[in-house]
């Protein structure tokens, strides 16, 4: 092979190394992009008039599509029910209702996790936040700091694969499949993944009550009416908006950007109803969730940049040829994808790895084959899943995990990263042992998305 | 910005921060713009539901003007993004740079990276607006919005205002370089304090935690 050939290696080899620089994502894909342009002019096999396509899939894939006006709506939505203290206020309910089970406070930041999975968009802003509501409580209340932080981090970042979560809807749009199906297909894994950290809490605190001492009985509202107004205004309202927002997608009531603003239209309500709707909310919220979308957006498009010029100067061809020269066969294929995404999780925010990698996958992911283990029509979601199971158990693994460095920075000094890489060991486990299950058991992504959609 | 510039000696790090922190303001006030589209953006999806769940109006205009808003809001925002340092960065590496360092990469990359590539697209997004523009091209839906190469013509805008942000970076991190060449501790302090990106990321996550404790009380 010849060095034109191999240009896109040399791109992408590129793109590493100097996304290692730490300047911004968005900017260094774009300047490669053009860069490898101008050098595929010179070995005549660009031409500058090409650069115009550019624009046109700029102008198609990101602007001009409806699917991703949900990505602002869900982004708004969180970032107000985070600002407005609903989730600060869940929160404490949680705690209240769990105060007589072993570890409750643990399994009320598992449940806020779950329940709050809107919230959590970008893995970093996620974990920031879980980190400073509910690290103070549980070292106050003597947890122990490696429970505590693996708790933390484990939930998370669970809630950027249960619905609804951006990354599944800009999945979805990149792989070409709905957005509502891929919802339905991760709400059982991202259940069952939730359901296993509070039996493994629950066992372990059952075990040694020292790790999670019990809260006070005299914690909360004194009488019953003052526990069910607390119920009636923390619990109901973010699960009834919550239930609100997915519901009507999967009852095919709403299109997913549809739900999305009726979501943040809910979140501006529930504000209202807490009394903390104010003008420097209002203005702190839009400001901040413009700031995450011209983050996203900017990542998509110098990735347009990057995988048009790319393509153009014959990568995926490449990729293709030497995907086929290794003969994998397609479990061969998918534990490559899935080993690589694991790789990337270490260094980088599923923002990149989607919208980089994932371009380069869809056409790979059409050839695959896994004869009666899952329907052919069935791969894309499945493998979806599986990635997104995949980037967040990598989100945790030490001593990389992106996650962890997060929560580490917003921790007290007193919290040393070994403690959090002892705490989050055994949640690394558990999530392999969820991932073999989907792995395993595709009816666990299938089940829902084709007994709701027949 | 309420810092004040006068107190800076050297004549040529005052005008060029000056310019830096105007071209900031002006950034800011287009990026906030586009942050308050979400409220009209939220507005028209919801009144859009409403009116053809119960009216049965076509709404094919008031779909096509739900993603015009989307794009223009995070047009808009790019380059006040930049100024934020709200773009993702790979701090593996990175956070162990010395500030100095941080600064002459941070002026590299702009060179390199987002004047060149902001070029380029503002250069073949307005060839993009003008073949809208003199096609007279409206939506392909009968009933859909018309004047299609206003909505176009955000693309070379944002990323013209990316381009500005670029240079405003550009310069504040020059003056950050002179203030350590001239030994001047108080210049130092002062352009470092309005460039986030070159905290390091404890210090960032440091003012986070200020912010929210701040909230809370």
């Amino acid at each position: 092979m010849d060095f034109v050939t191999l240009l896109p290696v040399f791109m992408f080899l590129s793109l590493a190394i100097l996304l290692f620089s730490g300047y911004p994502v968005a900017f260094v894909l774009g300047g490669v992009g053009l860069g490898f342009g101008f050098l595929g002019m010179a070995f005549d096999v660009f031409s500058f008039i090409e650069f115009f396509n550019i624009i046109s899939r700029i102008w198609g894939g990101v602007c001009e599509n409806l699917i991703l006006v949900a990505v602002p709506m869900f982004i708004f939505m969180g970032t107000m029910l985070e600002r407005s203290g609903v989730a600060n206020d869940l929160l404490n309910c949680l705690q209240v209702l769990l105060r007589r089970v072993p570890g409750g406070l643990a399994l009320s930041v598992t449940i806020m996790g779950t329940i709050m999975a809107a919230t959590t968009g970008i893995i970093g802003a996620s974990v920031v936040m879980m980190t400073l509501l509910a690290l103070p409580v549980m070292l106050e209340r003597d947890y122990n700091p490696s429970l505590a932080t693996g708790t933390i981090a484990a939930s998370g970042t669970l809630g950027i694969l249960i619905p609804p979560s951006i990354m599944l809807v800009i999945m979805a749009d990149l792989l070409a499949i709905s957005v509502g199906t891929l919802f339905l297909a991760a709400i059982i894994p991202g259940l069952l993944l939730a359901l296993i950290y509070i039996i493994y809490l629950y066992i372990r605190t059952k075990l040694n009550p020292q790790l999670a001492p019990p809260l006070p009985d005299s914690m909360g509202p004194k009488s019953n009416a003052e526990l069910w107004l607390m119920i009636f205004r923390s619990f109901i309202p973010p699960i009834f908006l919550i239930m609100c927002v997915l519901g009507s997608i999967f009852a095919g009531i709403a299109t997913p950007t549809e739900a999305a603003a009726v979501g943040a239209l809910g979140s501006i309500v529930l504000a209202l109803f807490n009394r903390r709707l104010s003008k420097t909310v209002l203005k702190s919220v839009t400001e901040r969730s413009a700031l995450t979308c011209a983050m996203i957006f900017g990542i998509f498009i110098g990735a347009t940049a990057f995988s048009y010029v790319f393509r153009s100067l014959g990568g995926d061809d490449l990729i293709h040829h030497l995907v086929d020269s290794l003969g994998l066969g397609s479990w061969g294929i998918l534990f490559l994808m899935m080993g690589m995404c694991f790789l990337l999780g270490f260094f980088f925010d599923w923002v990149e790895i989607t919208l980089i990698v994932l371009p380069l996958f869809a056409p790979i992911l059409a050839t695959l084959d896994f004869g009666t283990h899952i329907a052919p029509e069935l791969i894309v979601p499945w493998v979806a899943v599986l990635i997104a199971v995949n980037l967040q158990t990598s989100f945790l693994t030490p001593p990389f995990g992106f996650a962890l460095f997060y929560l580490k920075g917003v921790a007290p000094p007193s919290i040393k990263i070994q403690m959090i890489y002892k705490g989050i060991i055994p949640f690394v486990i558990l999530q392999l042992i969820g991932l073999s299950a989907i792995i395993s058991f595709p009816e666990l992504v299938m089940w829902l998305p084709t007994k709701l959609l027949d | 910005m309420h810092t004040s510039y006068e107190s800076i000696n050297s004549g040529s790090a005052k005008i060029l921060i000056k310019i830096s922190a105007k071209l900031e303001k002006f950034l800011e006030f287009v990026g906030k713009i586009g942050a308050w589209l979400a409220l009209p953006l939220i507005a028209i999806i919801i009144f859009d539901i409403i009116s053809r769940r119960f009216f049965v109006l076509g709404s094919t205009k008031l779909q096509e003007m739900e993603w015009h808003l989307h794009a223009a809001l995070f047009l808009l925002a790019l380059g006040y993004a930049y100024l934020k340092n709200s773009h993702v960065r790979i701090e593996v590496i990175r956070e162990s740079f010395g500030t100095k360092l941080k600064s002459i990469l941070e002026i590299l990359g702009v060179l390199i990276f987002v004047l060149p590539y902001t070029s380029l697209i503002i250069y073949f997004g307005l060839d993009f607006v003008s073949r809208s523009y003199q096609m007279n091209e409206v939506s392909a839906a009968l009933t859909g919005l018309s004047h299609r190469w206003i909505i176009k013509s955000f693309i070379p805008l944002g990323m013209g205002f990316l381009w500005l942000s670029g240079i405003s970076v550009l310069l504040r991190n020059i003056v950050y370089l002179i203030s350590l060449n001239q030994k001047d501790a108080e210049l130092e302090k002062l352009t470092k304090d309005i460039s986030p990106e070159l905290r390091s990321p404890a210090e960032e996550l440091e003012i986070i935690k200020q912010a929210q404790k701040k909230e809370i009380a």
